[in-house]
């Protein structure tokens, strides 16, 4: 995605003070993404498993929930109360889902349209789900299928580069947006001068 | 330990079978067919595919390639079974009718290969012998024991006991005797005179789903392994089994092998397959992973202010992602072990000094025992 960032001093030293903080964020965020990306290896061990309650089919247990044997317990891991990560893993599939920080009304709607964006190209990335758990902003579907043709650790990979590369988009558009209000405020105002 | 020979067949092998004189491979490329490869496990063979046997219409499960009758049994998601013989140049198929409705999962030929059993998605297990006076394949069902899928089935040596695990987390043996097919005295076990069907033991050792259990070469301890990262080892297996667990720190494997009584070897979703060993006072233990890769990718742990401060910085840097690389042969799960060992071999009762693994990632690798040499060597220093 490109941004419309003009560049002019008050920007960069906004973007100054968000990248400092955000050396802070990366503290504190590690030991939850560390958390998620060892929950996955333990979870991502899925196999080829046949339906067993309808004839000849094959689906992702975690949807259909049809045998409770063949679910594992969910795991919810949370950051905080705004942020959390709920790990469904069934026999053949995994269920991955995020909620994302919102901590205004504006980073609210920049999350709900850029997921939306991203979920309604479900098909591009793969492992993306085409609407999210009930809950949360965005989930994955990883399946036996997945597992075959791309490798594990590429996978978690992606997962785990995704919530880190989500809050700094948000930021930064959430910058963005702002930047683009003071200007066009004070192109504006500059008539009434 | 070096691997004796990598051979990437496939995106993705589902299972494998060597024939008796270990010149042909028989693998299944995640797809309905089954492709036969003129093969050898001397590590510098190149392999070339020679048949390919097509007749199942979804995934073949499972394959065993019986080594005095020279056939081949696969069971298929589809929920049929084929019987493949060779005749000519042509391998010929003659269809078994399981009477499942649900797909089967695993197939393994009875060691005198007048039965094969197959077990399945329905929950249950068939065991199927040939009928001369019919020319066809009968199936007798052993129905209502397993509360979920049965993903592998394993026969004992003498020809009547099978052993199942299901994902309802348990392994049964059962007997598995047919009555006009195997000899009366067949039916006088340790277990006493038993009838087709009847469940003899059930394990209720592993808190995950159960996979891939194996008999040892006499039949006298059986083995194995849970979803929960567990294998659990059965000995004396008859009216009182002791039975001996152990809970690992990796992840969870998936199949087993008994080189010998004394030794086995697993593998699983670690990529890298492990060698399990039994001490002098009888209780089973992990030895070591066979494939030298793996030990060598240990995260540095920072002991000072200063290192501590830079490994931050080198997280900042994404590097992280590099320190999971697989590092091993296999690189992804490895779904089927199967002994490498010849039928001359075999009669010998020596122990198998070679196996070869497939998994998800579409090779196969033959291990030679005998190259251990090295590994074993640092261990016992």
């Amino acid at each position: 995605m490109e941004f419309w960032l003009p560049a002019n001093g008050a920007v960069d030293f906004q973007a100054q003070v968000f990248s400092s903080s955000s050396i802070h964020l990366a503290n504190t965020l590690r030991p939850y993404l560390t958390c998620i990306r060892n929950t996955l290896t333990a979870a991502m061990c899925l196999q080829n498993f046949p339906c067993q309650e309808v004839e000849r089919h094959n689906k992702p247990e975690v949807e259909f929930k049809t045998s409770r044997e063949l679910l594992l317990n969910p795991i919810l891991i949370c950051r905080n109360e705004a942020e959390k990560c709920l790990i469904e893993a069934s026999i053949n599939s995994l269920r991955i889902s995020i909620k994302v920080k919102q901590a205004d009304e504006l980073e609210n709607i920049l999350a709900k349209k850029f997921l939306r964006f991203l979920s309604m190209r479900a098909e591009s990335f793969q492992v993306l789900r085409r609407k999210p758990v009930q809950g949360y902003d965005i989930s994955f579907l990883i399946t036996n299928y997945h597992c075959e043709e791309m490798s594990k650790h590429k996978l978690i990979d992606f997962v785990v580069t995704f919530m880190e590369d989500i809050d700094k988009e948000i930021s930064e558009l959430k910058l963005s947006v702002n930047t683009r209000g003071r200007l066009v405020a004070t192109e504006f105002l500059r008539q009434f001068t | 330990m070096a691997a004796g020979g990598v051979h990437q067949l496939a995106q993705c092998i589902t299972c494998h079978a060597w024939n008796a004189d270990l010149s042909m491979v028989a693998v299944c490329p995640n797809n309905n067919e089954v492709h036969i490869y003129q093969a050898s496990p001397s590590p510098t063979s190149a392999w070339e595919c020679i048949h390919v046997l097509q007749k199942h219409d979804q995934l073949v499960s499972g394959i065993d390639w019986a080594p005095m009758s020279n056939k081949i049994v696969t069971s298929s998601h589809d929920r049929n079974s084929y019987v493949w013989t060779l005749e000519g140049n042509e391998w010929q198929p003659t269809l078994v009718i399981l009477r499942l409705n649900r797909a089967a999962i695993s197939v393994d030929w009875s060691p005198r290969e007048n039965k094969f059993a197959v077990g399945s998605g329905a929950m249950s297990v068939c065991v199927c012998y040939y009928e001369e006076d019919n020319n066809w394949w009968v199936s007798k069902l052993i129905r209502k024991k397993h509360h979920s899928t049965v993903t592998s089935v394993a026969w004992h040596p003498n020809n009547v006991l099978l052993a199942t695990t299901s994902t309802d987390c348990r392994c049964r043996v059962f007997s598995a005797y047919v009555k006009g097919v195997d000899a009366r005295r067949d039916a006088t076990t340790a277990f006493g005179d038993i009838k087709f069907g009847e469940q003899l033991i059930e394990l209720d050792l592993a808190c995950g789903w159960a996979f891939g259990c194996h008999w040892s070469p006499s039949g006298n301890s059986l083995a194995f392994v849970g979803h929960d990262s567990t294998i659990h080892f059965v000995s004396d297996v008859g009216p009182t089994p002791r039975a001996h667990s152990l809970s690992l720190r990796h992840l969870p494997l998936r199949d087993v092998l008994f080189l010998s009584e004394t030794r086995l070897v697993a593998g699983g979703f670690d990529c890298n397959p492990m060698l399990f060993e039994i001490d002098q006072n009888g209780v089973w233990e992990f030895i070591t992973f066979l494939d030298e890769g793996k030990g060598t990718a240990v995260e540095p742990i920072s002991d000072t202010l200063f290192a501590a401060a830079k490994g931050r910085f080198k997280w900042l840097g994404n590097e992280v992602a590099e320190l999971n690389l697989p590092s091993t042969t296999h690189e992804n799960c490895i779904l089927t072990i199967a002994p490498v060992i010849s039928l001359a071999e075999k009669k010998a009762e020596k122990p198998v000094t070679r196996f070869s693994t497939s998994g998800m990632d579409g090779r196969i690798v033959v291990w030679d025992m005998n190259n251990l040499g090295d590994v074993m060597a640092r261990l016992r220093l």
